[in-house]
C-alpha cells in the first residue's frame, strides 16, 4: 500500500510568507466534504482523487462542473476527493525553491499519492498548466513513461472533447458528463487497490465504458503531409451522457470559498445543452441534446441552497438561461420564498430576443446584476451565416427595455473572424454599437447620462471540433489585426469599453483546439521553455509557442488557416459526440447559402 | 413599503478572533465571512436605505494578513430583539473553529464608529533568543527600547513592555501599542504594521534573535485618558 504522506501546516506557514493571497492555498472553507485525516480509521483504505483545476483557485472554484464532481465523490464512503489548483508563479516559485510537491487543499496530501487525478479542462490555453501541475506534483508528465506507477491521470471538460493534443499525457480522457461516469471509474480502482490489479486491467475495464477515451488503445497513420490517412481501431468512442438531470440533486451545500472569486455566488444548473444552434459554438453542439431540470424542485433546492450557503446572489447557469421554459416562475418563487434575504439574481447567458419585461423586472428586483449579451456579429448577413437567429430590432428593443428599467451599463459579445466575413460585416459591429448608445441615451436622464456605459468584449473567433464550422479557416493574425485596428480606430469612444483578445492568443487556441497527437509534442515544448498561465494575457508567449510548433515540424498555419476538407479524417473521428458530422456538414453547408435555420433537436 | 426602523433594533458589538488558517484571510474576506455566517444564522440584518442597499455593518481596523488576531470587532444592527450570549451560540454555530465569537453583547445603537474609534492596538511578540545570561538581555531590552524609540515609527509606539515568558528564559513578550488613532490625525497616515514588522525583524536579526509568533492581542479606545477595550464600553 502506498503511503500518503501530507505537508505539515507549520511548512506551510513558512512557505506562505511573503505570498500574494495566501488564502488560496489554505483550506477550511464551509462546505468541503473531503473525508477527515483524523476522523477515519481505514483512512488509508479509501480511493483517493485529486480534482484539479489547471488554473488559479479563484477561477477553478467558480466552476460548477468541479463542485458537482467533488460532491458526488465525496457522498461515497469509499472514495475522498480532494480539490488542487494551479499556484500562481510566486507560489510555484516557493515551492519549488523549497523542494516541495504540490499538495491538494484539504488534507495537504501530495499530489503523487493520489490513486486518480482528474483535470477540468474549460479552455486550450489551460493544457501547458496541466503540464506544470502534474511536474509540481513530481509525476512524470508522460503516460507512456510512468508504466505502472499510480496514480492514474485523465483529463476532461469542454478542451478535452478532442483528446488528442492531451494524449500523450493522459492515461484516459472523460468525454460527456461526469456524474455517471465518474463513479463508474472509482469502482474499477477500487479493484485495482483492492486486488493489486494493474494498470492494463484498469484501463481494459474502463474502455468498454460510454465516454472513456484511452490514447494507448488507438493508432494514427498519417500521410506526409501531416492529414491522418487512418485510425485504429475504427470503433469510436460514445460520449458520456446524463439522461435526466434531475436525478441528481443540485449542490446545495457547496464548498463556499473564503477568498473573493471571479464568480462569488450560489450557482444553480437550471438547464444543460441548447436549443438553439449557433455554428460556431462548440458547447451548444458538444452538451446536447438539451435536458433541464424541473422548475419545482428547483425552487425547493434553490431556497435549502441560499439558506445553507449564505450567499445573497444566485445565479442560474445554462447555455442559454431565458430559454428556459419556467424561469419567470423560478425567478418568481425564489424571490417570494428569501424576501428578507434580499436576493440577487444573474443570468449569465440571456437571450436577446427572450428577454421579457417580466424577467427583467425580477431580475431588478434584487440587487441589480450586470446584463451581458451576445449579439456575436454586427450585420445581419453574418448573424445568418452564424445561425444567431436575431434581427436588429430584437437586438435594439431589448436594450432599450433594460435601459428603461434602469441599467446604466451592460456588457456586449462580438466576435471577429467569422466564417465568409467581410469588411462590411466589420463596419456593421461599429454601426450597430452606435444604435445601441443611440437607443441606451434615449432611455437615460440627463444627469444620468455620465453613468452610461457599454463594455464590450471582442474575441477572434477560432473553429471548434464538434462544430459546424470545424472545417473553417481561422483568419490569419495579420487580418485579425487589420480588422481589431479598424474597429479601434472607429469604435465611439465616448460610453463604450472595450476588451480584446491578442490575435496570437486566438491563433494558438485555435492551433491546439483542432491539433492532432503531434501538437503534444508543442505543448510538452512550451511548457518547458516556460509557458504557463498562457490565458493571462500578461503571460502567454507566442513567440515561444511558435518556435516550438517549428521545432516539432508543425506549421501553425495547418491546424488554423488552413480549410479542413470535408471528406478528411479528423483528429477526432475516433469520438462519437452525439452530433453526426453529416449533420455539421450541411450545417456547415447551409451557412454557405446564408440560410437561416432554428434547428430544434 | 413599511419603516423598517420601526421595527425592534438591536445594535451587537462582537468580538471574535481569528488564526491558523483564516490569519491568511484579507479583512475583506474576513467581513464576507462573517456577512454571510449572519444570513446562515437566519439573523434579520438591516440595511441601509436607497439605491444601494448596504447591510449596516463595521468592523474593526484590519489586522495584517497573516496575523493571529485575538481581537477583532464587528457593530452590527440587527431587526430584531436578541441576546449578547444568543448571538454569539447562532453565530458560532455558523463560523468554523479557527474563526470564533468570543464576546458579544448588546450596545446603544448611537455606539460611536468602530473604525474610528478605536485608538491603540497591541501587539505581542513572542521573541526566541539564543542569550540566557540575564544580564546580556537586560542590555538588549533597552537598547531595543532606545532604537525603537528614535526609529520611524517612534509616534506610532505608544508603549513597549517587555515580560518573560512561561515556556522557558528564552522567550519574552514585546507589547507594542500601534498609536494609530492620533497617528492618523496629524500625518493623515495610518500606522503601518507590515513597515513595523519588516523594520522589527531586520533589527532583531542583528542579535540572532527571531520572532516565533505574532498577535494581535487587543484594542482600546480612548475615554477620559483611559484605555478601554471595545467591549468595556459598549
Amino acid at each position: 500500500m502506498k503511503e500518503i504522506k501530507r505537508l505539515d501546516f507549520s511548512l506551510l506557514e513558512n512557505i506562505l510568507k511573503g505570498i500574494e493571497k495566501p488564502g488560496r492555498y489554505v483550506n477550511s472553507e464551509v462546505g468541503t466534504k473531503s473525508k477527515k485525516f483524523k476522523q477515519i480509521s481505514d483512512f488509508y483504505d479509501l480511493v483517493f482523487v485529486a480534482l484539479v483545476f489547471p488554473d488559479i483557485y479563484e477561477v477553478g472554484m467558480s466552476n460548477l462542473g468541479v463542485q458537482i464532481l467533488y460532491d458526488i465523490v465525496n457522498k461515497n464512503k469509499d472514495y475522498t476527493a480532494e480539490r488542487v489548483f494551479a499556484p500562481w508563479i510566486d507560489f510555484e516559485k516557493k515551492l519549488r525553491e523549497s523542494n516541495v510537491k504540490l499538495f491538494s487543499l484539504e488534507n495537504r496530501i501530495f499530489l503523487d499519492c493520489f490513486d486518480l487525478i482528474g483535470f477540468t479542462v474549460q479552455h486550450e490555453l489551460l493544457y501547458s498548466n496541466i503540464l506544470n501541475i502534474l511536474d509540481l506534483g513530481g509525476i512524470n508528465i508522460k503516460s507512456e513513461e510512468r508504466k505502472e506507477d499510480f496514480p492514474l491521470i485523465c483529463a476532461g471538460g469542454p478542451a478535452a472533447v478532442n483528446p488528442q493534443p492531451l494524449s500523450k499525457f493522459m492515461d484516459f480522457v472523460v468525454i460527456g458528463d461526469g456524474e455517471e461516469v465518474i463513479i463508474s471509474i472509482l469502482e474499477r480502482v477500487k479493484v485495482c487497490k483492492d486486488k493489486n490489479r494493474n494498470k492494463g486491467w484498469f484501463l481494459k475495464e474502463i474502455s468498454r465504458l460510454d465516454g472513456i477515451y484511452v490514447p494507448r488503445f488507438y493508432r494514427f497513420h498519417y500521410y506526409k503531409d501531416g492529414r491522418i490517412k487512418s485510425v485504429e481501431p475504427a470503433k469510436k468512442v460514445k460520449k458520456a451522457s446524463v439522461k435526466d438531470l434531475n436525478n441528481y440533486s443540485i449542490v446545495r451545500d457547496p464548498v463556499i470559498p473564503n477568498i473573493k472569486t471571479v464568480h462569488d455566488r450560489f450557482a444553480v444548473e437550471i438547464m444543460r445543452g441548447c436549443g438553439r444552434g449557433c455554428r460556431f459554438c462548440q458547447a451548444g453542439m458538444i452538451y446536447r441534446p438539451v435536458r433541464s431540470r424541473e422548475a419545482k424542485s428547483l425552487v425547493r433546492q434553490a431556497v435549502a441552497g441560499i439558506k445553507s450557503t449564505g450567499y445573497d446572489e444566485i445565479s442560474f447557469l445554462s447555455l442559454s438561461s431565458s430559454d428556459y421554459r419556467d424561469i419567470e416562475y423560478l425567478l418568481e418563487k425564489i424571490a417570494s420564498s428569501s424576501k428578507s434575504n434580499r436576493i440577487s439574481f444573474s443570468l449569465p447567458s440571456i437571450r436577446l430576443d427572450s428577454l421579457s419585461p417580466k424577467l427583467i423586472e425580477l431580475i431588478r428586483s434584487g440587487r441589480k446584476t450586470g446584463l451581458t449579451f451576445a449579439p456575436e456579429a454586427g450585420s445581419q448577413r453574418m448573424r445568418d451565416i452564424i445561425n444567431k437567429n436575431l434581427n436588429e430590432d430584437e437586438i435594439l428593443d431589448c436594450i432599450r427595455m433594460a435601459f428603461s428599467k434602469g441599467w446604466e451599463r451592460i456588457k456586449l459579445y462580438f466576435m471577429i473572424g467569422l466564417p465568409f466575413e467581410t469588411d462590411e460585416d466589420i463596419t456593421q459591429i461599429i454601426s450597430l454599437l452606435k444604435k445601441i448608445i443611440r437607443v441606451a441615451r434615449d432611455q437615460i436622464a440627463g444627469n444620468k447620462l455620465s453613468r452610461l456605459k457599454i463594455n464590450i468584449s471582442i474575441n477572434a473567433f477560432c473553429p471548434k471540433p464538434f462544430t459546424p464550422f470545424q472545417w473553417v479557416k481561422q483568419d490569419s493574425m495579420g487580418k485579425l489585426k487589420d480588422k481589431f485596428d479598424y474597429i479601434l480606430k472607429n469604435i465611439p469612444g465616448r460610453y463604450v469599453n472595450m476588451s480584446w483578445t491578442e490575435p496570437g492568443k486566438s491563433m494558438i487556441e485555435g492551433a491546439l483546439s483542432r491539433g492532432n497527437d503531434r501538437v503534444g509534442e508543442v505543448i510538452e515544448g512550451a511548457w518547458k521553455s516556460g509557458s504557463k498561465f498562457d490565458n493571462w494575457t500578461d503571460h502567454f508567449k507566442l513567440h515561444i509557442w511558435e518556435e516550438e510548433f517549428r521545432k516539432a515540424g508543425l506549421d501553425i498555419e495547418f491546424f488554423t488557416t488552413r480549410g479542413f476538407s470535408s471528406s478528411e479524417i479528423l483528429p477526432w473521428d475516433m469520438i462519437d459526440i452525439g452530433v453526426s458530422k453529416k449533420f455539421l456538414l450541411k450545417e456547415y453547408d447551409k451557412s454557405k447559402k446564408c440560410l437561416q435555420d432554428q434547428d430544434k433537436i | 413599503m413599511i419603516n423598517q426602523r420601526n421595527a425592534c433594533r438591536t445594535k451587537i458589538r462582537f468580538k471574535f478572533y481569528k488564526k491558523d488558517e483564516f490569519k491568511y484571510l484579507s479583512h475583506l474576506d474576513i467581513t464576507r465571512i462573517i456577512m454571510r455566517a449572519l444570513r446562515r444564522a437566519e439573523l434579520k440584518i438591516e440595511y441601509s436605505l436607497g439605491y444601494n442597499p448596504r447591510p449596516r455593518i463595521v468592523f474593526s481596523p484590519p489586522t495584517p494578513l497573516g496575523i493571529e488576531s485575538l481581537a477583532e470587532y464587528s457593530d452590527v444592527l440587527i431587526n430584531e430583539n436578541i441576546s449578547g450570549q444568543g448571538f454569539k451560540k447562532k453565530v458560532n454555530l455558523q463560523l468554523k473553529s479557527q474563526m470564533q465569537v468570543i464576546k458579544a453583547r448588546k450596545t446603544a445603537i448611537e455606539t460611536a464608529n468602530l473604525m474610528n474609534d478605536v485608538a491603540v492596538s497591541l501587539y505581542i511578540f513572542r521573541l526566541e533568543s539564543c542569550y540566557s545570561d540575564r544580564g546580556i538581555l537586560e542590555e538588549f531590552y533597552k537598547t531595543m527600547e532606545n532604537d525603537l524609540k528614535k526609529s520611524d515609527f517612534s509616534r506610532a509606539i505608544y508603549d513597549l513592555g517587555i515580560e518573560q515568558g512561561r515556556t522557558g528564559s528564552h522567550i519574552f513578550f514585546l507589547k507594542l501599542f500601534g498609536y494609530a488613532k492620533i497617528f492618523k490625525e496629524d500625518n493623515n497616515e495610518f500606522f503601518k504594521f507590515n513597515d513595523f514588522y519588516k523594520y522589527f525583524t531586520s533589527w532583531l536579526k542583528d542579535y540572532r534573535i527571531g520572532v516565533r509568533e505574532v498577535k494581535k492581542e487587543e484594542l482600546f479606545v480612548l475615554r477620559e485618558n483611559m484605555l478601554k477595550t471595545p467591549m468595556d464600553v459598549a
